[in-house]
């Protein structure tokens, strides 16, 4: 129990904390948010003076600052209404930041969880044939295969792809999340376009992904084999299958579990590119166009919502898995 | 030369007879055989002490009695296995669904590891309902016999069977483990160094209760260790490995006050006894062999203080220089050995 | 204890004998700490392998950039592999030699990728090892920062750090790409060493009264080598696929060569996605990244094998199977 107050008070320092960084970050950018918005604005109101009033209530509006406090209120104000789902005004595309998050989240998430699934599916099951098989042409062959995969970037993978499945090709989409124009519906038609469009994505992070957990999970099993348990098992008459199963993989399994987490982390940052590659309407992309105009709340809203996302998952994880562990009592606090 | 005995050592119902058991493996710098030719008689309800160094071969001999080897050793030769009803059978000859309906059921082992005999994702009690179902048995009724068991061995069944490996304390796992082999009611018991890890006062209490389990159920036992005073109270016939061979065999008290070969002097000798005074302790000198690389001739010459030209051309057969059959040794010299060699044991203790 | 009986020994015999174990001394540490781990790495071909290929990434980083002369503008345009005298590896769109760029990109990046996984292994050492030696207050402390470290997602914090701060040195954003690899090797650390911290050699150190740093020295650093070799593999990936990718998407800015701005050139500049005859514009840096990692990853999947101290003993010639160093 104490276990599981300490992880959740850990998840909500982490948060917090992230975000008074942005919160610091921003006010330390060179000449300062206040300065830029004047500048933008004077673009885009040209030849008028924005005067220092109109500027403060802008800058309230659209980044819950409030310039000309002291920092500790301005930071209470930023927080406070932050929690209270406000996350600002996006200056580049005129929307409340929160109704972007909400329009780009699912896309995203969308992306990564069947990536994750798969990715990891794909690798234990691979991981153990390998280890079942071990020093075969078969072993060698794919530990050879994963391990050259694994050292391409997923965004080289996805420029390769896009070149040539999409280009020369033209099998799949290159970019977009959907057909463009097409209405929203559960129909056959747009459920597949959708599935179309999400496989070149998906792949770059799968085949570039499934090679390291393949490798992790082979020398598990290997591990597992050599163990005095399974020969116990073997001499108490207990099925091979059965063996493979209960025995060597599931607890082969269990030590992916750190790479597992360290993926989701990886995978919600890597969006930011890919997604770039395929023009893709998610988070990562929403948070690079607002990085490139500078568009301060909607950069700092998605990089906070990013990062409690995974806080949180990885919280869950966390949690969940001395359910699966025996060995780890929630107790010790010590599971990985 | 003495003559070839129907049974090995005056065993009169043999339940297990080992004729020229090797086990082999092959390595690169070349063969190496852990188990060397061996030839044993182990008797219906006895409890038969195997003794022998590490290295010796002992853990083989445990294996080879299940055909359970590890690969990529060979056994090889002949082991027959006289079930309590039924027709004798070789077990080097079963295929692989008919010796898995021999281990467990018929032939059971408990290890020295009991740390890590259990799958540690798994409850106790799931071992026990899994080795149930692999064999086909009832599982109510042959969990009601685990209970039995356990409460036999003095553990609390409901807490034991829902435990998972790393709560339980390790003389509750090696009781839990004696428990789950006795599971199918076996005939007997391959015991390979099952106190290792314990403390000294649970290895005095497992020990009584092996005696006492194997009395109730009239099992054979095989009882193999590295401890000669620790089986000397529970064996009925012991037998001392070096290199890879018997070398002595015998009933356990004639072993341990008369023993006819200069190893199993020389073991006696060493072995540590708070009243012996420091002086007198003795360590054997020299290495035991490497398999690839057995002395030629007798195996123990190179440490032999009586050996000769003798012993180190010519293996030594098995001999008794006084006619007693069943206590044979590995030795040119038996009666100059008792005399050379005298033990320096204070008192034998031996209860019957 | 044995009592060297030295009643005929003069006194310069002695002092022979002290000077001969001490030369065999600087032998055996030599073997094993040097030659040993050498015969191990040349003997399984992963490591053969990823050693040479890592070799020869360095070697051209730091001589071969003497002998490669930069990349110019002015020569013949899109000239494809071995097409042009001069140019065996081609072209770029205005006329810069691929060859020499690629060439050119390097020292950079190595300096990068050296900055960061120091930085990171370092950190993570220092901070794993005092949070679990330690223990207690200092140990929930640092746990607790661990954590934070490594949940907040990597990308997106560098992007944000390097917009804030643009930096332009390579070793400092190095640093920066590796800000977020060195709390899995931490925690790996941190547990090792409380696992190890209550075992009996460590407390019989202890007993003797060996100070804590030659505790950590002896005792400690010697397991977690594999953790820490591998988790600077890892940092080193991390920061070629960290530093391409910004470059690439031009977040990170440098008049300097980098094989990610020719990824990006190639795309967007050269259309190279768009025809055949400009594939090998962009294939080109993505295979000098794609080998370099591969080669750190075969290195990686290889040093399991170093640590194994059966391995090492196979391979070892001075050291007596059990013996410790005299000292």
């Amino acid at each position: 129990m104490r276990y599981i107050v300490r992880r959740v008070g850990q998840a909500v320092i982490t948060i917090l904390s992230v975000i008074v960084l942005t919160f610091l970050l921003v006010r330390s950018l060179p000449g300062g948010p206040m300065d830029y918005l004047r500048a933008q604005l004077m673009q885009n109101r040209t030849g008028r003076q924005v005067s220092m009033a109109e500027l403060q209530s802008l800058a309230r509006e659209y980044m819950n600052l409030h310039p000309g406090e002291p920092i500790w209120v301005q930071l209470y104000y930023y927080v406070s209404s932050f929690l209270q789902g406000d996350l600002g005004q996006s200056i580049w595309f005129g929307e409340p930041v929160s109704s972007i998050i909400v329009k780009a989240a699912p896309w995203t998430l969308f992306l990564l969880t069947t990536s994750i699934i798969l990715t990891f599916g794909i690798g234990i099951v691979l991981g153990a044939v390998m280890a079942y098989k071990e020093g075969s042409w078969f072993d060698t062959s794919s530990t050879v295969v994963s391990m050259f995969l694994n050292s391409v970037p997923y965004f080289v993978a996805a420029l390769l792809f896009v070149y040539v499945i999409s280009i020369q090709f033209s099998m799949l989409p290159q970019s977009g999340n959907v057909a463009p124009g097409l209405e929203a519906s559960f129909s056959l038609t747009y459920i597949g376009s959708i599935l179309e469009h999400a496989i070149l994505p998906i792949a770059s992070l799968v085949v570039t992904g499934f090679g390291g957990i393949a490798l992790g999970m082979r020398g598990n099993a290997v591990k597992e084999i050599g163990e005095e348990y399974i020969r116990v098992a073997h001499l108490r008459g207990i099925s091979s299958r059965r063996i493979a199963i209960r025995y060597v993989g599931r607890n082969a399994v269990l030590p992916l579990y750190t790479q597992f987490m360290i993926s989701i982390g990886f995978m919600f940052g890597g969006s930011v590119i890919l997604e770039q590659i395929f023009a893709y309407p998610g988070l990562g992309n929403y948070l690079l166009t607002g990085i490139t105009a500078r568009d301060y709340p909607l950069m700092m809203g998605i990089f906070i919502i990013i990062t409690a996302a995974v806080v949180l998952c990885i919280l869950f994880a966390d949690l969940t898995y001395s359910k699966i562990d025996p060995r780890v009592s929630t107790g010790s606090g010590e599971s990985y | 030369m003495q003559a070839e005995t129907k049974h090995k050592f005056d065993v009169d119902d043999p339940i297990f007879e080992v004729r020229n058991a090797s086990v082999t493996f092959d390595m690169e710098r070349g063969e190496s055989k852990v188990m060397d030719s061996i030839d044993i008689d182990v008797d219906r309800g006895e409890i038969l002490g195997v003794v022998g160094e590490s290295g010796s071969g002992k853990s083989m001999f445990a294996s080879a009695l299940l055909d359970a080897v590890p690969k990529p050793g060979v056994l090889s030769g002949e082991i027959q296995y006289y079930p309590e009803d039924g027709e004798p059978v070789d077990l080097l000859d079963q295929s692989e669904s008919e010796i898995k309906e021999i281990r467990w059921e018929e032939i059971s082992m408990v290890f020295q590891g009991a740390m890590s005999s259990f799958n540690p994702t798994m409850t106790i009690g799931d071992h026990f309902e899994e080795t149930l179902q692999a064999h086909g048995r009832d599982i109510s009724e042959g969990m009601e016999y685990a209970d039995e068991l356990l409460s036999e061995l003095y553990l609390e069944a409901d807490q034991v069977l829902g435990s998972y490996p790393h709560e339980l304390s390790g003389g509750m796992k090696q009781r839990a483990l004696l428990a789950l082999s006795l599971l199918l009611e076996p005939e007997v018991l391959v015991m390979d160094e099952p106190t290792a890890a314990l403390d000294l006062l649970m290895q005095r209490s497992i020990i009584e209760l092996i005696r006492d389990i194997g009395e109730e159920r009239d099992l054979t036992i095989v009882f193999i260790t590295h401890d000669l005073p620790l089986v000397a109270n529970l064996a009925d016939r012991i037998g001392v490995l070096y290199a890879f061979e018997f070398v002595e065999v015998g009933p356990a008290y004639d072993i341990l006050t008369d023993s006819k070969h200069p190893y199993t002097r020389a073991l006696l000798n060493s072995t540590p006894n708070l009243d012996t005074p420091r002086e007198e302790m003795r360590p054997i000198e020299g290495k035991s062999p490497d398999p690839v690389n057995v002395p030629a001739g007798c195996s123990y010459h190179p440490r032999c203080p009586l050996s000769d030209e003798n012993c180190v051309q010519n293996d030594p057969p098995f001999q008794s220089d006084d006619g007693d059959t069943d206590h044979q040794a590995k030795c040119h010299y038996i009666e100059q050995t008792r005399r050379e060699i005298p033990l320096n044991l204070q008192e034998v203790e031996y209860s019957e | 204890m044995s009592e060297t009986n030295e009643t005929f020994t003069s006194g310069s015999s002695t002092e022979q004998q002290t000077a001969r174990s001490r030369r065999s001394l600087y032998r055996e540490r030599l073997d094993r700490y040097v030659l040993t781990p050498l015969r191990v790495i040349w003997n399984d071909w992963r490591t053969r392998l990823g050693t040479l290929i890592i070799l020869f990434y360095i070697l051209v980083g730091t001589v071969g950039v003497h002998y490669i002369s930069e990349p110019q503008i002015g020569g013949p345009r899109l000239a494809g592999i071995f097409e042009a005298p001069g140019y065996p590896l081609g072209t770029n769109n205005l006329g810069e030699g691929l060859m020499s760029s690629l060439v050119h990109a390097t020292p950079p990046m190595l300096k990068m990728i050296t900055a960061g996984a120091v930085f990171a292994t370092g950190i993570a050492v220092a901070l794993g090892t005092v949070s679990g030696y330690k223990g207690g207050r200092v140990d929930t402390v640092l746990s607790t920062l661990i954590d934070i470290a490594m949940t907040v997602p990597g990308l997106p914090l560098i992007i944000l750090l390097v917009v804030t701060f643009q930096p332009t040195n390579p070793f400092v954003i190095g640093i920066v790409l590796s800000i977020n690899s060195w709390a899995g090797l931490a925690r790996n650390i941190r547990s090792q060493v409380l696992e190890l911290r209550d075992n009996s050699y460590i407390e019989a150190s202890r007993i003797m009264g060996r100070s804590t740093g030659g505790i950590v020295y002896d005792d400690i650093l010697p397991n977690i080598m594999p953790f820490v070799l591998i988790s600077f593999v890892n940092t080193a990936r991390a920061v070629i696929f960290g530093s391409v990718g910004l470059y690439y998407l031009g977040i990170l800015q440098t008049p300097e060569n980098n094989w990610g701005i020719m990824l990006n050139n190639a795309y967007s500049a050269g259309g190279a996605l768009y025809s055949w005859d400009s594939l090998y514009w962009i294939v080109l840096p993505m295979a000098t990244i794609v080998l370099l990692s591969f080669g750190l990853v075969l290195f990686s999947q290889g040093t399991e094998r170093l640590f194994n101290p059966r391995i090492r003993a196979r391979h070892a010639e001075t050291i007596d199977e059990t013996s410790p160093m005299e000292e």
